[in-house]
């Protein structure tokens, strides 16, 4: 087991790389929660947790997309990144339009006075009694920032996953029927398993709404890196060997 | 978004008890749902049940509390950490595997415990404690679900049967609904625990009856049949009690009749 643990101590390396990444990356993405819902915050209208998941998976599902051609790491970790971005960028350009042709409330924020890249002043478009709403230009460039960095984690974790597989002798390749790919399975498994456990521990970091990088409680994410680098060395530590003991098999 | 109040739980049933349910009921249920012929494998589904309720009734008192963040975050990481601590534990433990990967997700529980209390700051006093306990409660319901699909908890033949064809996700999701969702459901002023107690029942049983279909692939159709039928008996005892429990809870509930028609309105 110790053996089989330092053979593969560089994807090792790459899953906690890739579980930072994720926990890092949920500090860019703007979530509003259910006052975003009602048009009285800023940000997406739903939970950072089911954001970073739906980043993180689009992300895996294009990274393991493209392992079906390539073994290319720079290859693998952008696809992940282009998949995890036009899955955010989509949802917030939908949740825009529904903010201005639905609601029918401009996107602005009252957490800071100017917007930081457009300098279009907003203080005066935030309806009485809401933190803000919509979604302004920085929170859809920082949203599109953290998408990638959580699509390259997830692919970088998956990636790793899959490598150990291989070294243990299991195949990753197409298979002739559609189910009964252990590998990619169990692999794919605990991406999501790591995924979720690094998408939560920076949601209580936040705690609530933010609106990317700007906000305020953006300073707070050293905390959650910590946190998720320390939880992730275990997950894959127990991940690792439990994908050895497939090759046993 | 902070879900809850601020302070500990009222409870009806002593923390303790709900554990030794949840944790003694889910070992048994998922080694008789092992050593027992396939046709038995819905003791898994009874297993997962109680592992299920006592997950519940953990996401209660901790989410009590105020999370800062949505209920369902805490149930979707009692799964993530579940999932990782039940196909390890199964990989090396053998007979003793669901004992292992039990054991596995305590100490992941308590990792991400004390860093959410020691290093993010959260402050809640049960915080360590209810990490343990969510992720064992999340270990022991995929164990007992993967059960109900393969008939055995064998690391094999769960990879085979239930991870590899991707049936391991619909587990992941229902088992969480079922520790997630009936805190969220129901948290308010009025939340009561044997109310949200017995919605998590009827979500686990709705879990043994899908994943009863999933396992016709595996264990024939009379196995199945079994499964489903097991499930859809406790669901219906848990709706009707839940029901019971809503009339109970609600200030008053009247019947407002249909609509009134455009002539009835003149």
């Amino acid at each position: 087991m110790i053996e089989g643990l330092m053979a593969n101590i560089l994807p090792m390396v790459f899953i906690v790389i890739g579980g930072v990444l994720i926990s890092w990356s949920v500090h860019f993405v703007p979530v509003g929660g259910a006052p975003a819902a009602m048009a009285q915050a800023t940000g997406i209208g739903t939970g950072t947790v089911q954001l970073a998941a739906g980043a993180g998976l689009t992300g895996l599902v294009s990274a393991g997309f493209m392992m079906n051609v390539t073994t290319n790491l720079p290859l693998i970790l952008s696809s992940g990144a282009v998949g995890a971005m036009i899955m955010m960028s989509v949802t917030m350009i939908v949740g825009s339009w529904v903010y201005a042709y639905g609601v029918g409330c401009v996107p602005a924020s009252a957490k800071v006075k100017v917007d930081p890249i457009t300098k279009y002043r907003q203080d005066i478009y935030v309806s009485q009694g809401t933190e803000g709403h919509g979604l302004p230009t920085v929170c859809f460039v920082s949203g599109v920032i953290g998408a990638a960095l959580g699509g390259i984690g997830g692919a970088l974790v998956y990636y790793a996953l899959i490598e150990v597989g291989i070294s243990a002798g299991l195949s990753a390749g197409a298979a002739a029927s559609v189910t009964g790919n252990e590998l990619v399975g169990i692999a794919a498994m605990f991406a999501i398993g790591i995924f979720f456990v690094n998408a939560v521990i920076p949601s209580y970091n936040i705690g609530g709404t933010i609106e990317g990088f700007h906000d305020p409680k953006w300073k707070k994410w050293p905390k959650a890196v910590i946190s998720s680098f320390i939880a992730t060395i275990f997950c894959a530590i127990v991940a690792v060997i439990a994908i050895l003991q497939l090759g046993g098999i | 978004m902070s879900a809850g109040g601020s302070g500990g739980a009222k409870t009806a049933y002593p923390p303790n008890t709900i554990m030794a349910i949840g944790a003694v009921g889910g070992l048994a249920g998922i080694y008789l749902g092992h050593f027992m012929p396939p046709a038995y494998s819905f003791f898994g589904g009874l297993g997962a049940i109680c592992a299920i309720v006592w997950g519940a009734d953990a996401v209660r008192r901790v989410a009590s509390y105020g999370l800062g963040t949505g209920v369902p975050s805490i149930g979707m990481i009692a799964l993530g950490m579940g999932i990782i601590a039940a196909l390890f534990g199964l990989s090396v433990g053998g007979i003793a595997g669901p004992i292992v990967s039990f054991i596995v997700a305590g100490i992941i529980g308590a990792i991400i415990g004390i860093l959410a209390n020691k290093v993010i700051g959260m402050g809640i006093p049960i915080m360590e404690r209810a990490m343990v306990e969510i992720a064992g409660a999340g270990t022991l319901a995929i164990i007992g679900l993967s059960v109900v699909i393969a008939g055995t908890f064998n690391y094999a033949d769960v990879v085979q049967n239930v991870v590899a064809n991707g049936y391991i996700a619909l587990i992941f999701i229902i088992g969480g609904m079922g520790i997630l969702h009936p805190f969220n459901a129901n948290l308010g002023p009025d939340e009561t625990q044997d109310r949200t107690l017995m919605l998590a029942v009827e979500k686990a049983a709705i879990a043994v009856v899908i994943t009863g279909f999933a396992s016709s692939l595996h264990e024939g159709l009379m196995a199945a049949g079994l499964n489903i039928l097991v499930g859809l008996i406790i669901w219906a005892f848990a709706f009707m009690k839940y029901y019971e429990l809503v009339k109970r809870d609600a200030y008053s509930v009247v019947g407002t009749g249909l609509l009134p028609s455009a002539e009835e309105l003149q």
